[in-house]
């Protein structure tokens, strides 16, 4: 299969433009699923909702789209506030996490469906359908109902009836997660693909973090109802605001340590197993609490081995060698930090493969992980 | 807001519309079958219509008394057996039917439409068929003999239906795990298959019973000399035009429902038991 | 020829076919000897001789030119189909509003499975008990007429209420509409709720989801409901008998009445074309969807 190929439709600039104000959505049992959000999406960005099952990221997409109504807070759409209109009125369209495909109907009916509750004529509606239906390249299944295709193949039709009336803003809800891993990572790159010839605004569901930074130019992490950064892809991942965002995006180490001295904006800590630990303080991030978080991410470490009982040097801990995963580029290496009160408080690096056969750390070593005062970045209290 | 209300959201006219077509059906299905219980204890002076003169038992005496009717406490020791056997029978043969349909096995489609068939095929037709079929063969009707067939040609079509609704959801993977845990075909069955699927069994029981029991046009040409239960009631409605008629609908209904509230209370408590162990291990 | 395609395939897979055979032998000779026989029983019957009420086994074909010559048989057939349609019609209307009523407005689970089951509980007692239930509030005396004397409407009892087709219709309605309600009940469960969602994405209105995606998603339920209720009508006696006060006749009342005379082979030609005529209608109604999907829809 290529990838997906659409003829570019008129966008007229602030097309597709999210603002969301003070959002909640309370449930009759007095659960709160979505707590007070603000959250502004530009026109024709490909924008991801990131977090764990239960964080309120479907029920905001839902919100948008106009199949749930917020208890409180305004939703708007290129400056109309959109709450109470239908789904046709606000300009959307979603694809569903199931695809909810009409079983009863072939697939260029499904694709159809839209224009012909809009009263459009057959002959007129089958050749709009047929030509998303050739775009989408499903042009010789378009007979077939929905039961006779693959997943991937559904997806496409999902997809096609979704964007046959050119909505201003595509909604998708987990629309990767019912394919497999290869067609997942295909068909990544092709809605990519898609968004940007389409030129429309796209919200896109995950709880998966390498497809939110592999495709979003905006990345919404969501925990528990709140929204807790709200970034570009590489920022979200390179400089998470708070530890809970580095440890849910991965690839980072979260530390922290007791404040023991600032001189000329560089702190000095001191961590739990009685390591020294530097790092910049940039604006905010120092509030004068005692205790600071940061993070170091697991490919800018050095790891070398450690004699027993020896002190790390500053900016460095060590440990007994619990895992050791070879990767392919890489080695992925985990130490139990010494002087650790939680067990399950890992350190974690990736070594180049090359340096690591050099001189290869097994399971059980100690090993010392350092790394330099610039790779240090400092967390948000929370 | 307009109109998701098919799944949630708030409520709209169609909810109104409908659940007042819902409340005036249930009106209409169970208010004249209280008419005739009311009726049924009216005083002896009364009639067959409202008003009620008076309450009293009179035409519950009457009844049993087999004043004007006929044999109706020999109909009944005729009636609950046969409704019993019918409902034994009508559990193991749809059980069994029911797991050989869950794959497709030569004939099934035949046999499918021949189940079908006897669903929708004029009882009475059967009913002569049946009566025929003996007569010309030499044997008696009886209604242990070609009532009970007649009966079962109308029990086994739908507890064989209720056996695919209820196969439909019970993963063959239970009886594949008994058998790699070393049960046998019988401990299969038996430990697993049975209880887990014991509510729908008893639905099917509730089917056999009540249906046997009220069973009227099959069994009309095929009971013989003897009646049961519903062709006493029929011939009641021919010559009987006195309250005694309703103390009768009273009666049979009251033990119809006997039998649905106990079969009903079965799976609820088995239902509930379920459900009580599942939260109760948390 | 069952049991040599029995023989075929290798020994495990004869095995499992011998397993099936013999779990649906039962059911097997119960429809064999209780339906197909007698069916036959029928049709042989009906091409014998009779005379002074004595049945003799002689080929002739009398008994269907009496049965189909008749005046009568088609009067008959003309007022049970006028009846079926009514009937049809009323218990589609309602069983549709009432199974949707319970699938897509009662948000409980429970509270919609309890008020099933009140819509089910009387299926469960005698037909005929329920069916005379009508006569105290239809009749001259009645309580509808005794409701509308009192509210002034009218001003000397209504006559059409029992014995007309009316009543006939109403216990019809009363009695078969259960059927109708849990096939459309059932293949309403089975729509998947985002449908209403996609169908409303899609600027469907309520309208438009009713008729695009509920009705051709709940059609096999309404062909399956058809099938039982216009069978029960069609091959109704006792309504028509108790209800219509002997005014009326159905082609099987009219049965009823021959086996009474001991007029068995005119029974018999009048009920192999009856059993004719049901199995064309139901054919015809068949060719809208696969029953066997609908009813066995296990994987």
């Amino acid at each position: 299969m290529t990838a997906l190929t659409l003829t570019p439709i008129e966008t007229a600039a602030g097309r597709g433009a999210i603002e969301l104000a003070g959002i909640q959505k309370r449930y009759a049992d007095g659960t709160v699923a979505v707590d007070g959000i603000n959250l502004r999406i530009a026109s024709g960005t490909y924008c991801c909702l990131l977090g764990p099952s239960g964080c309120g990221k479907t029920t905001m997409l839902r919100m948008i789209a106009g199949h749930e109504t917020p208890t409180d807070g305004e939703i708007l759409i290129d400056g109309g506030n959109v709450v109470g209109l239908t789904p046709r009125q606000r300009g959307t369209a979603m694809m569903f996490q199931s695809y909810a495909l009409f079983p009863h109907l072939s697939v260029r009916d499904n694709v159809a469906f839209t224009l012909r509750v809009r009263g459009i004529g057959k002959t007129e509606r089958y050749k709009e359908a047929d030509r998303v239906i050739e775009q989408v390249q499903l042009t010789e299944l378009a007979q077939r109902l929905p039961a006779q295709l693959s997943g991937g193949q559904q997806q496409r039709v999902a997809l096609a009836r979704a964007i046959i009336t050119r909505p201003r803003v595509l909604l998708l809800d987990e629309p990767l997660s019912a394919l497999d891993e290869f067609l997942r990572l295909q068909m990544r790159s092709e809605l990519r693909e898609l968004q940007r010839q389409l030129g429309i605004t796209f919200i896109h569901v995950t709880h998966t973090q390498l497809e939110a930074v592999a495709v979003a130019d905006q990345v919404v992490v969501m925990d528990r109802g709140h929204v807790v950064q709200s970034d570009p892809a590489r920022t979200v991942y390179a400089e998470p605001r708070s530890a809970y965002v580095a440890r849910f995006m991965g690839g980072q180490n979260v530390l922290s340590g007791k404040l023991e001295s600032v001189k000329d904006g560089l702190a000095t800590l001191r961590g739990d197993g009685g390591q020294t630990f530097m790092l910049h303080l940039r604006g905010a991030a120092h509030s004068g609490h005692p205790r600071l978080s940061f993070s170091v991410r697991r490919d800018h470490v050095r790891l070398t081995k450690a004699a027993a009982g020896s002190a790390p040097p500053v900016n460095a801990v060590s440990g007994i060698v619990r895992a050791v995963e070879y990767q392919g580029t890489f080695v992925k290496v985990t130490l139990r930090v010494d002087g650790s009160q939680d067990k399950d408080d890992l350190f974690v690096a990736y070594v180049e493969e090359g340096d690591y056969f050099a001189s290869p750390i097994g399971v059980a070593d100690r090993a010392c992980a350092a790394w330099d005062t610039e790779e240090v970045h400092a967390l948000a209290a929370e | 807001m307009a109109s998701t209300s098919l799944s949630a959201g708030r409520r709209n006219w169609t909810f109104y519309a409908l659940g007042a077509i819902f409340i005036a059906y249930v009106v209409f299905l169970y208010g004249p079958m209280l008419c005739i219980y009311i009726l049924s204890f009216q005083g002896p002076q009364g009639g067959l219509a409202f008003p009620m003169r008076g309450v009293s038992l009179h035409w519950f005496r009457q009844l049993l008394g087999q004043g004007d009717t006929g044999d109706l406490m020999g109909a009944l020791s005729r009636s609950v057996p046969l409704a019993l056997i019918v409902m034994a029978l009508t559990v193991l043969i749809s059980l069994s039917a029911g797991m050989a349909f869950r794959s497709r096995f030569p004939g099934s489609g035949l046999l499918f439409y021949l189940v079908i068939a006897s669903l929708v095929a004029p009882g009475y037709v059967l009913s002569i068929g049946i009566g025929l079929m003996f007569q010309l063969l030499g044997f008696d009707t009886n209604w242990y003999t070609s009532a009970l067939g007649a009966q079962l040609s109308w029990t086994l079509p739908f507890g064989l239906l209720i056996m695919f609704a209820i196969f439909g959801r019970f993963s063959r993977s239970y009886e594949e795990a008994a058998r790699d845990l070393g049960a046998n075909q019988f401990q299969t069955m038996w430990l697993i298959v049975v209880p887990i699927l014991l509510p729908g069994m008893i639905a099917v029981a509730l089917f056999g019973f009540t249906l046997s029991y009220d069973e009227f046009a099959r069994t009309l040409q095929t009971t013989g000399p003897t009646n049961t239960v519903p062709i006493e009631i029929w011939s009641m409605t021919q010559n009987v035009t006195s309250p005694s008629l309703y103390a009768l609908g009273t009666l049979t209904t009251a033990l119809s429902f006997v039998v649905i509230g106990t079969a009903l209370g079965a799976i609820a408590i088995i239902q509930r038991r379920r459900l009580g162990s599942l939260t109760g291990r948390g | 020829m069952a049991a040599s395609v029995a023989m075929t395939g290798t020994p495990a897979v004869r095995m499992a076919r011998l397993k099936s055979f013999a779990l649906v032998l039962p059911l097997a000779l119960i429809l064999l000897v209780f339906v197909v026989a007698p069916l036959v029983f029928v049709l042989a019957v009906s091409v014998f001789r009779y005379d002074n009420f004595e049945v003799i086994p002689a080929f002739t074909l009398e008994n269907y030119e009496s049965v189909l010559q008749s005046h009568l048989t088609l009067s008959l057939y003309g007022s049970m189909l006028k009846l079926a349609a009514i009937t049809w019609a009323c218990t589609l209307l309602i069983g549709f509003s009432v199974a949707g009523f319970l699938v897509f407005h009662v948000r409980n689970r429970l509270t919609a499975i309890g008020l099933f089951l009140l819509c089910t509980v009387p299926f469960w007692t005698s037909n005929v008990i329920r069916m005379i239930s009508w006569l105290p509030l239809l009749g001259k005396q009645g309580v509808i007429n005794q409701a509308l004397l009192a509210t002034g409407l009218i001003h000397a009892p209504l006559h059409i209420l029992l014995f007309s087709d009316f009543s006939v219709v109403i216990s019809y309605v009363h009695l078969f509409t259960i059927f109708m309600i849990v096939p459309i009940f059932n293949s309403m469960s089975r729509i998947d709720r985002s449908l209403f969602e996609a169908a409303l994405d899609a600027g469907a209105s309520r309208w438009h989801t009713l008729l695009f995606v509920v009705l051709p998603l709940t059609k096999s339920g309404i062909v399956l409901g058809s099938i039982f209720v216009v069978t029960l009508v069609m091959g109704d006696f006792y309504v028509v008998k108790v209800m219509s006060g002997g005014s009326d006749a159905s082609v099987v009342s009219a049965m009823y009445d021959d086996i009474s005379t001991l007029l068995f082979p005119h029974a018999a030609a009048s009920a192999a074309v009856l059993m004719i005529i049901l199995t064309i209608m139901v054919a015809a109604i068949l060719r809208f969807v696969d029953v066997r999907k609908e009813l066995a829809s296990h994987r």
